[in-house]
């Protein structure tokens, strides 16, 4: 079963699963850039939670279907449509061969996500199928779809019925975010009262915003040091503070070691939702011991285990 | 000369640990033992800390503060072999180094000056990190330091050799960097498809070498 790529969409690429244990050697981990809701579109169609699925971003694809397939979408709020009919999100359907299936803009989050039953086939690269674009690794040879390419299914669709997700597990997107954050590495080295405007700032993602981060404007930081920093490690969730002051959040593509100062790390609990941040969107960060951000990821993970139960493993 | 207390390690995120160390090089080792243990999702050598990522629903942040004490504590074993030294061809300056420049303007010197001192003397791949196969690289003339730029890059081609504090550092890739440019390497850093996907390797002596616009060395 394949799916011809007629429009490809702002930036549709394929992912799954992080790299792992290989930030060490300046790999970043990749992989869905809100992997709850991937996890979510491969829970319907019957899939492994880091099943290889299509990641849209802002704007979706137009693709041509050959053979019968079971597909999903969640994520950002985005209009799916089968030759010209529209399909709600977070609902499994059924697609034939010579199907066109039409994903629209998003209109609130900026990532949806397209699975598959079987997922999409692409090679493993340093123990991932998720695609890489600085170093081309992984998807579709590393890059984001193009119009002409073509999509083939890795294996055997799993036997799965029409599926919808609970709506009590269906995230909901907003343009105005709260994100939980511990104090970074070098929180210490924050100016009296910049700890304040932190976390009381109303932040805008500005224009700066794709995989490797978000730049936040509404306020510039003072840090001391600020760029005669020795590099050190950063991660997803990491917040830098350039010597120009505006903050800069690490998304899933974040590199993996920098030399501006790290004041905060967004928990690991919310670090899903960095994949849904979209320019223009507001954020507050609310600031948590580490201790009482570990009590919420197993809130989280208590609540979505009913759903999902390898969400331990994706969140 | 009494030797200095080692670090206490600390929580820098509700998943992660750091710790300060002596440079890159015990950086490096104490992060190679980390990565034995399983409690470790990751250990990642800066060049003056390691920090490591741990699962929190399996070890809690105190436990993980205490157990990365204890492998600092127990030291790391000196790294068995070195790759044989190489050198790295680059153009300075121009489009290749836009920063170049500016630099020799802030520094006082001439850009000859500049190109005769970041050439002469061996230097050393201290770690990758940052994007696949970018190497931080020690040993750069202290009449040579400047800062990183105020505002990041959003791309810089591969290849671009950049300069920030005591170090040089080697993009592999094309990307986003906030490293004074001073100019380009030919030489391929990172090649995924390649048996050894990396050029350099942490520890590994290299020197650098001034080549015209035209030249393109073999790697």
């Amino acid at each position: 079963m394949s799916m011809h790529v007629i429009r490809p969409g702002l930036q549709t690429t394929i992912q799954a699963g992080p790299r792992r244990r290989l930030r060490h050697l300046g790999i970043p981990a990749a992989g869905a850039a809100d992997p709850l809701s991937l996890a979510l579109a491969n829970r319907l169609v019957g899939n492994a939670p880091e099943a290889a699925g299509l990641e849209i971003t802002l704007y979706g694809p137009v693709l041509d279907v050959d053979a019968p397939a079971m597909v999903a979408v969640t994520g950002a709020d985005v209009a799916v449509r089968v030759n010209g009919e529209e399909h709600p999100l977070h609902e499994s359907f059924a697609l034939r061969a010579g199907d066109r299936l039409e994903i629209g803009a998003c209109s609130r989050g900026a990532r949806s996500y397209l699975a598959v039953g079987g997922a999409f086939a692409a090679v493993a690269e340093f123990g991932s199928v998720s695609t890489y674009m600085p170093a081309a690794l992984g998807g579709l040879d590393g890059r984001a779809l193009r119009a002409g390419d073509r999509l083939d299914v890795a294996g055997r669709p799993p036997k799965a019925g029409n599926a919808a997700t609970p709506s009590e597990f269906r995230p909901v997107f907003t343009d105005a975010w709260a994100l939980r954050a511990c104090p970074g590495a070098e929180a210490g080295q924050l100016g009296t009262g910049t700890l304040a405007v932190l976390t009381g700032t109303n932040w805008t993602v500005g224009r700066r915003a794709d995989r490797m981060g978000l730049e936040l404007t509404g306020a510039l930081l003072a840090v001391e040091s600020a760029g005669r920093m020795p590099s050190a490690p950063v991660f997803p969730g990491t917040l830098q503070c350039p010597g120009d002051g505006t903050p800069f959040l690490l998304g899933i593509d974040a590199q993996t070691t920098g030399g501006y100062p790290r004041v905060l790390q967004v928990a690991r609990c919310d670090r899903h939702l960095l994949g849904q941040l979209r320019p223009g969107d507001r954020l507050r960060l609310l600031l948590r011991e580490p201790a009482a951000a570990v009590a919420d990821l197993r809130d989280k993970h208590a609540y979505f285990a009913r759903w999902l139960p390898d969400i331990a493993s994706v969140v | 000369m009494a030797e200095q207390a080692p670090d206490v390690p600390r929580l820098c995120g509700d998943d992660l640990v750091t710790v300060a160390v002596a440079g890159a090089a015990a950086a490096g080792r104490l992060a190679a033992v980390l990565r034995e243990d399983p409690t470790w999702l990751e250990a990642v050598p800066g060049l003056a800390t390691v920090v490591a990522r741990f699962d929190a629903t399996v070890t809690d942040p105190r436990t993980a503060c205490e157990r990365l004490g204890r492998a600092l504590a127990a030291g790391a074993p000196q790294a068995a072999t070195e790759a044989p030294p190489v050198r790295v061809p680059v153009r300075y300056g121009g489009v290749d180094g836009p920063d170049l420049e500016a630099i020799c303007r802030e520094l006082g010197l001439t850009r000859d000056a500049f190109v005769a001192a970041h050439t002469s003397g061996w230097y050393r791949v201290a770690m990758l990190g940052f994007t696949p196969g970018f190497a931080y690289v020690s040993g750069l003339d202290e009449r040579l330091s400047v800062g990183r730029l105020e505002r990041p890059r959003q791309r810089v081609p591969a290849g671009s050799v950049g300069i920030a504090g005591a170090w040089t550092g080697l993009y592999a890739l094309a990307g986003p960097g906030g490293w004074p440019l001073i100019g380009r390497t030919p030489l391929r850093l990172f090649d995924p498809a390649g048996e050894e996907p990396f050029r350099l390797a942490p520890g590994q002596r290299i020197r650098f070498e001034a080549i015209g616009r035209d030249e393109d060395a073999a790697p």
